[in-house]
């Protein structure tokens, strides 16, 4: 009795040094992260005294007084200009996309067929999808939506095979036994397992789709960041093109970690494999 | 399924293994590229800007071969060409090596990762444009501004996919080597090589496809030659067919080199491996995100 007692006593410590020693690391890391920020930007600050030369690389200070001025002035006008017309561009790709993937996964023929014209398009370097839109639209909303559209169809259009391949054949079998005819079968069996791989390929193209989507912008836009960039790269007001790069990168950095991966986390609730890894 | 009618009139005998060839995989992709190259003809016809298949051929012809191209420009391909070769290659160069000895680093010690990551994830945002016109801005116009774009766009995604191979070793395989006493060389050279070598490649064919957008885009906005420079240089004359034929050029290269080159050299480097390992690094590719 008491030697139980006493060993559920000593696992308790154990498991409270382990816990100690857990958290002890965790604030360790921490600060190796903050140190890691203070570090670059040190760095940074180096450099720009040794440069000397606001034109080419201002300090952070200067930076971050340029950046401060931006929020307080037009910056979530531009940015949800920018955002608006992504996230079109997503549904330009899902439209064209889904269709083709589902052609893809069902039948060998058009899997072939499409094959080529799907892995070229998902290498065609982003600069030749900016410059087409600009082409077509001239300076235009629609430019960007295109541009986007185009660079994440590839991804969405092979996920979604994919997921057609992968439907449950014993599912369907089931639901055709149980006389569910083939409309139900497909908004009931097939969409639902399929829906997610369309989210998955429009996330593999996520960061991709932005860039390009702002490299058009450079093009031909009044409007959103690359059109800022642009417009302050011509000014040679070096400060406000770097604020402006630093605040793009921030927000697709937190839309990727808190919007998308959390979506996608719900999205794929459902498959065990997903939530083991 | 549009250019099947006209694909069979061509054919005047045995429609019968005629149909067959066409629904066998080859056959699929080259129905694919007529129908491609007919839509293209189609809509030329619509919107008189788009230059037609035909022309641009014509056009690459003359470029390749240095004929004249009406008035006093000649075509100049290889000139080009072999200038954004060599700095694509020397920029790739700097950001593989760089790439690979971070994302080691990264994967090995604890603390580096936490030091680091954040930098690399930083990096690894940044448009291609946006080093192409800060690149300018130090350097001018001359050969630095390409070849460090090529880098520092290059440079994350191989250290991302080369940290998360060296993270992937099993820990029992260090620990064991480590207690059997083999060297630190030795246990770099048979164990972490060999495990983090697929990673390493998989981080250099991403470091082709980023690199190759970020030398064009570089030579695009402030180029005096190369590939980038030749392509905006049709574009601002207004000649579409000159413009339309260089970014065919650019895309058939790395197509050619990713697809046929790196896809092969990587199936033939790794057939030692389960084919689902490969396929794994390719999943773990697509997730950075390019």
């Amino acid at each position: 009795m008491t030697d139980t007692v006493a060993e559920t006593l000593q696992e308790d410590l154990d498991q409270a040094q382990v816990l100690r020693t857990a958290a002890g690391s965790r604030r360790r890391r921490y600060l190796a992260v903050v140190l890691g920020w203070l570090v670059f930007i040190g760095l940074w600050w180096l450099l720009s005294l040794w440069v000397g030369s606001e034109a080419r690389l201002p300090s952070p200070g200067r930076v971050f007084q340029e950046i401060v001025t931006i929020l307080q002035e037009d910056f979530w006008a531009q940015f949800w200009a920018s955002i608006v017309r992504v996230f079109a561009g997503f549904l330009v790709a899902i439209l064209i996309g889904t269709p083709l993937g589902f052609l893809m996964g069902r039948s060998k023929y058009w899997s072939n067929f499409l094959q080529s014209p799907v892995v070229v398009a998902g290498s065609i370097p982003g600069l030749t999808y900016a410059v087409m839109a600009f082409v077509v639209f001239g300076i235009s909303f629609w430019g960007p939506v295109l541009a986007v559209g185009l660079i994440s169809m590839p991804y969405v259009a092979i996920n979604v095979a994919e997921g057609v391949h992968g439907v449950d054949r014993r599912l369907v079998d089931m639901s055709t036994a149980y006389g569910r005819n083939e409309s139900q079968v497909f908004r009931h069996v097939v969409v639902p397992s399929v829906l997610p791989f369309v989210f998955a390929g429009v996330r593999l193209s996520f960061s991709l789709a932005w860039k390009v989507g702002t490299l058009t912008e450079v093009f031909g836009s009044s409007k959103g960041i690359g059109f800022q960039i642009r417009r302050n790269y011509q000014l040679f007001n070096m400060p406000a093109v770097i604020a402006w790069v630093l605040l793009f990168v921030l927000f697709m950095l937190l839309l990727e970690r808190f919007v998308l991966v959390r979506l996608e986390r719900r999205l794929f609730r459902w498959r065990q494999w997903e939530r083991d890894r | 399924m549009t250019a099947a009618p006209v694909a069979l009139q061509e054919s005047t005998e045995s429609p019968g293994r005629f149909r067959r060839w066409l629904t066998s995989p080859t056959g699929a992709q080259v129905t694919a590229a007529v129908v491609f190259i007919g839509a293209w003809q189609l809509l030329t016809l619509i919107a008189p800007r788009v230059p037609s298949p035909a022309s641009v051929v014509n056009f690459l012809y003359v470029e390749i071969t240095g004929g004249s191209h009406g008035g006093i420009v000649t075509g100049e391909f290889f000139e080009h060409f072999a200038i954004t070769l060599r700095r694509f290659s020397l920029g790739l160069l700097i950001g593989f090596v760089a790439g690979v000895l971070v994302g080691i680093l990264i994967g090995l010690s604890g603390l580096a990762r936490a030091l680091l990551n954040d930098t690399v994830l930083v990096l690894l945002t940044m448009p291609a444009f946006v080093w192409a016109f800060l690149t300018t801005m130090w350097f001018g116009i001359a050969w630095q501004a390409p070849v460090l774009t090529v880098a520092l766009s290059a440079f994350p995604f191989v250290a991302v996919n080369v940290a998360q191979g060296t993270r992937a070793i099993t820990p029992e395989l260090k620990h064991m080597s480590t207690a059997f006493e083999v060297g630190r060389s030795k246990q770099f050279r048979h164990l972490i090589v060999p495990a983090i070598a697929g990673y390493i490649f998989a981080g250099l064919r991403f470091a082709i496809i980023i690199g190759w957008n970020g030398i064009l885009l570089s030579e695009w906005f402030s180029g005096q030659a190369g590939v980038g420079f030749r392509t905006r240089y049709w574009f601002d004359a207004n000649r579409y067919r000159g413009f339309v034929g260089w970014v065919i050029v650019f895309i058939v290269f790395i197509v050619v080199v990713d697809r046929v080159i790196l896809n092969r050299l990587q199936k033939r480097a790794f057939r030692w491996r389960d084919q689902s390992d490969v396929d794994f690094i390719q999943v773990e590719e697509g997730q950075v995100g390019l």
